[in-house]
């Protein structure tokens, strides 16, 4: 029930335009969310101790009371904070922490909704259209190589923060989706990942994505390999987009009930749920775009 | 010359634009269109509209007689249900391009997306390059051509209609067959590439149905019909309707198909009492003057509503299960009591809108019947989908019934058991159906309300997404609807009651505090006014009569709907059957009917100390049984039993007022 939107640039001289680009996207086709909208930005180097966390703590009193108990928990393990800042209803904390990432992520759920961990992912996401959450969140001024929208129509769950997306793959740093569509064995899959000891924290079938995929990545699987499999392994309808530290790429499920998408040239990939969000990005311009057909998949680099 | 510029303009003003060039007979040109949906949507004059780049969703959407030329690519549902005209696109074209046309020419010079043609009737779809997978889904006529490859399932479930590959098959779908071809065919193919400048020196396969599944291969045997009440579910198990349906099982090997409605007793608006004692309700005879019972519906967003002079509307119900003579009755019967009118699945008729004075026009997934000019003349639009009686499932209309009138509005083939499809072919999703509701307001210039029509189901997720969606409102369609065919197990197990709808509903919007936004037209089973007063009370707007209508127009209940020769001449298409229906006398019937479910609801109102149906409120309510009060919340209170029983004896034997007698 939604939009999506993604970009890599292969031209490194328009990473300071990533976050401008997708609010670009976003707002191109936000009649298909108009309730929530969010981004997952990878900006910056990747330093492998340190870690960008998110987590979702609402404003004020309440707000400041849930920052204390993240701080609270960060520190009970070891983690060393370095910066944090309650921004909108988020609090975006800078760590240094150097043990297992699933079990951390695992222990910080418990304090406060966790959006994202990552050495370059940043997951921002709040209610209101694209340029809302840019105000509060400065998303504009973002600078990186790569990253994911999504707009929301909010359905079967509430018009809430945490509701919205990009997902992040729970217990796995830097993995995020965007998904358009309903993954009907949803229930099936998610017991599978959870007799390996996943924890899923959401009831949303995005987040099952993410995890599935970081679960083949994480046994040496490429995101290729990953994606290929996700086609015939999730029933349903879906287009969706993921992206890791170094990669972006999609699934396009053998309905093609979702639409897609793509256009190419030597500064850019840029994918989305309509067209209309790519020509944002080239006003007036008649692009040569194509669309992925039913039951493939594709990944690129940065 | 008009030039539009959509980098100055809004699609919404820059359509009223193109619009009046068309009236003015002028062409127009659209500069950066940057691929924004529904260019050109509603044009009904024989211009030529040239777009400079790409357009979005639905471009030349809901259009008869003018020329599209657009330089670049589109996205999904090009030329959607266009009659004449044409549309040449210089690049590529998303999924189901030249859906459901009736006529026109479509030409798309890239590679197409998914379903191409999808329930297309009549006209032409070529494509330069390669077309993805099942092209020709569901067409029921005219012809695809494609030059490159085809890819998967092409043709799948194909009724009629012819399609031609240059290049590879990939696979043919169900219901498809590789046939040859005659020279005058390919002479004519290659005509019409000439006339695009298209060079093609291949040759081409024929792809058409293979003429296996148009019917049902055994048909059932005619049989005296069971009475409704013998198998209300409450007599014994293996009664007489259960073993008839078994044997008849074991001659026709396949389920059964039968009309009407659900016949299992389900919890419904009669397990629920009023809780004020109403033994006099019977009394006030002038009660109609005394409460206000005018309502609009579909006016929230701006659109012009329905004026209804009571809270009740005819269902929906189509030409085609029903005769000519009864929707003209049901037409005339609603125009008497100020009430609306509904055309059902398969089209207007003019004589329908002439009687008519406030229709709505259905539009349902095999857009059969669909067209602008219809869309135009309407006072509501209503997107078919699904319904209460079979929630998922398509329509059925059975061959005796699909005469060559009826196959020419609909734009099908004649003689075959018609199988609507289940679904949209371009309402995937909530997303996607924000952008249908924005053509179908673009080609009817904001003015007339847009309803859904929901079979119940899953009505807590389906209400949201609705109310979300901008619908003005929602017909929201119990299990105890009926309906003009079905499959037997499906009318009496599939679904939810019309009091879990409702209920559902009412929770599902209190969840996000959007009751305010939309109107709520609650069907399923209403069989009188009493029924009517607890259905306002529970939350609904207004209510849907559609059986309970036709009985008062004639209908003997006997269930047979589906084999078209209904003895009275309603759910019939044989004109010797239909001779017997006399429309004026069945529409003062079912006039006369409206008007005493019009005493009732105000009688109640009026008994219940209120002068406005819209004071009336669940307080006012109690439920009989422990399934009611689990089901709507209400107080268990069965001691009201009797008090029930009374109120069916005061309102009910009270003659109304009407003046048509």
């Amino acid at each position: 029930m939604c939009g999506i939107a993604g970009v890599l640039f292969k031209n490194p001289g328009l990473n300071a335009k990533l976050g401008e680009t997708l609010i670009e996207m976003l707002d191109g086709c936000q009649h298909r969310g108009p309730d929530s909208t969010g981004f997952a930005l990878y900006g910056g180097d990747s330093d492998t101790s340190e870690f960008v966390l998110r987590f979702h703590v609402g404003t004020g009193d309440e707000g400041s009371e849930n920052v204390d108990r993240v701080v609270r928990a960060l520190k009970e393990f070891e983690a060393q904070i370095i910066d944090g800042e309650h921004v909108g209803s988020t609090y975006r904390v800078t760590v240094c922490y150097e043990g297992d990432v699933q079990k951390f992520a695992y222990a910080m759920e418990h304090a406060a909704k966790l959006f994202s961990i990552g050495s370059t992912l940043d997951i921002v996401k709040d209610i209101g259209g694209a340029h809302d959450v840019d105000e509060v969140y400065d998303v504009h001024s973002v600078d990186g190589s790569h990253g994911l929208g999504h707009v929301r129509l909010a359905t079967e769950s509430d018009v809430k923060p945490e509701a919205a997306h990009p997902f992040w793959a729970t217990g796995f740093s830097d993995v995020a989706i965007v998904h358009n569509g309903q993954i009907t064995n949803y229930w099936k899959m998610r017991r599978l990942l959870e007799q390996r000891d996943y924890e899923f924290h959401t009831d949303n079938d995005s987040e099952l994505i993410a995890v599935y995929l970081a679960d083949k990545l994480k046994h040496g699987d490429t995101l290729k390999q990953a994606l290929e499999t996700s086609i015939d392994d999730l029933d349903g309808t879906f287009s969706f987009l993921v992206s890791t530290k170094d990669e972006m790429g999609y699934a396009k499920d053998r309905l093609a009930a979702k639409p897609m998408v793509l256009y190419e040239n030597h500064d850019l990939i840029a994918i989305a749920s309509e067209e209309v969000s790519l020509n944002r990005l080239f006003p007036g311009q008649a692009l040569d775009t194509t669309e992925p057909p039913p039951g493939t998949c594709a990944t690129w680099s940065r | 010359m008009v030039t539009v510029d959509l980098s100055e303009l809004p699609v919404r003003e820059a359509n009223d634009l193109i619009r009046k060039a068309g009236a003015d007979g002028e062409d127009v040109e659209v500069l950066n269109p940057d691929a924004r949906h529904h260019i050109g949507v509603g044009l009904a004059h024989p211009i030529t509209v040239r777009i400079r780049g790409s357009a979005g969703y639905f471009c030349a959407g809901l259009t008869d007689g003018p020329r599209f030329e657009v330089e670049s690519n589109v996205g999904w549902g090009l030329a959607d249900n266009m009659y004449q005209g044409s549309v040449v696109v210089g690049g590529n074209a998303s999924a189901i391009p030249a859906v459901a046309i009736r006529g026109a020419e479509v030409v798309v010079k890239g590679n197409m997306g998914s379903r191409a043609g999808q329930v297309m009737k009549e006209g032409t779809l070529l494509c330069g390059k390669n077309a993805n997978f099942m092209a020709g889904y569901m067409m029921y006529g005219g012809r695809i051509v494609i030059l490159g490859d085809s890819g998967e399932r092409v043709g799948e479930d194909m009724t009629g209609g012819e399609i031609f590959v240059g290049g590879k098959i990939q696979s043919l779908g169900a219901a498809a067959m590789q046939t040859d071809m005659e020279s005058a065919e390919d002479n004519e193919l290659r005509a019409l590439l000439d006339r695009y400048e298209i060079p093609f020196a291949g040759t081409f396969s024929k792809i058409v149905n293979e003429g296996g599944n148009l019917r049902y291969a055994n048909p059932e045997p005619r049989r005296r019909a069971i009475p409704f009440f013998t198998f209300s579910g409450k007599s014994s198990y293996w009664n007489e309707k259960v073993q008839e349906d078994i044997y008849v099982k074991s001659k026709i090997g396949r389920y059964r198909i039968r009309g009407y409605g659900g016949a299992r007793a389900l919890p419904h608006l009669n397990d629920i009492a009023f809780k004020k004692d109403l033994s006099t309700a019977g009394s006030e005879t002038d009660a109609v003057s005394k409460v206000n019972l005018h309502t609009e519906v579909g006016g929230r967003h701006g659109a012009k509503p329905l004026r209804l002079s009571m809270p009740v509307m005819i269902s929906p119900m189509s030409f085609g299960a029903l005769s000519k003579s009864t929707k003209l009755a049901m037409a005339k019967a609603a125009a008497m009591a100020g009430i609306s009118e509904n055309t059902g699945e398969g089209g207007m008729m003019d004589e329908q809108r002439e009687a008519a004075d406030q229709l709505i026009f259905q539009m349902l997934s095999g857009r059969l019947g669909w067209n602008v000019h219809d869309m135009q003349r309407a006072d509501g639009l209503e997107i078919y989908i699904s319904q209460g009686a079979k929630p998922g499932f398509g329509g059925q209309l059975m061959a005796a019934k699909v005469t060559e009138e009826i196959a020419r509005i609909r734009g099908i083939p004649h003689g075959i058991d018609l199988r609507s499809p289940s679904r949209h072919p371009d309402i995937l999703g909530a997303d996607d159906l924000v952008i249908k509701i924005e053509e179908m307001r673009e080609a009817t210039g904001y003015r007339i309300p847009i309803a859904v029509k929901l079979g119940a189901g899953r009505v807590r997720d389906d209400i949201k997404i609705a109310v979300k969606d901008g619908f003005d409102f929602i017909e929201l369609d119990g299990m105890q609807g009926s309906t003009g065919a079905a499959g037997n197990e499906v009318l009496d197990y599939c679904g939810i009651p019309t009091i879990a709808a409702i209920q559902e509903a009412e929770e599902a919007l209190a969840d996000i505090g959007r009751r305010q936004d939309v109107d709520i037209v609650l069907m399923g089973g209403i069989k009188d006014g009493i029924d009517t007063v607890k259905a306002l009370a529970l939350g609904a707007d207004a209510i849907g009569m559609g059986t309970s209508a036709i009985i008062a127009a004639g209908c003997i209940a006997c269930m047979q709907c589906h084999v078209g020769s209904c003895v009275v001449g309603i759910a019939t298409q044989d004109p010797e059957h239909e001779k017997r229906y006399n429309v004026d006398i069945e529409a003062r019937n079912a006039a006369r009917f409206l008007e005493s479910v019009r005493w009732q609801i105000a009688a109640l109102t009026h008994a219940l100390g209120y002068d406005d149906i819209r004071q009336l409120n669940r307080e006012d309510l109690v439920a009989l049984t422990s399934e009611a009060a689990a089901i709507t919340k209400l107080p268990y209170a069965p001691e009201y039993r009797s008090g029930e029983h009374q109120i069916q004896e005061t309102v009910g034997i009270q003659r109304s007022g009407s003046q048509l007698q």
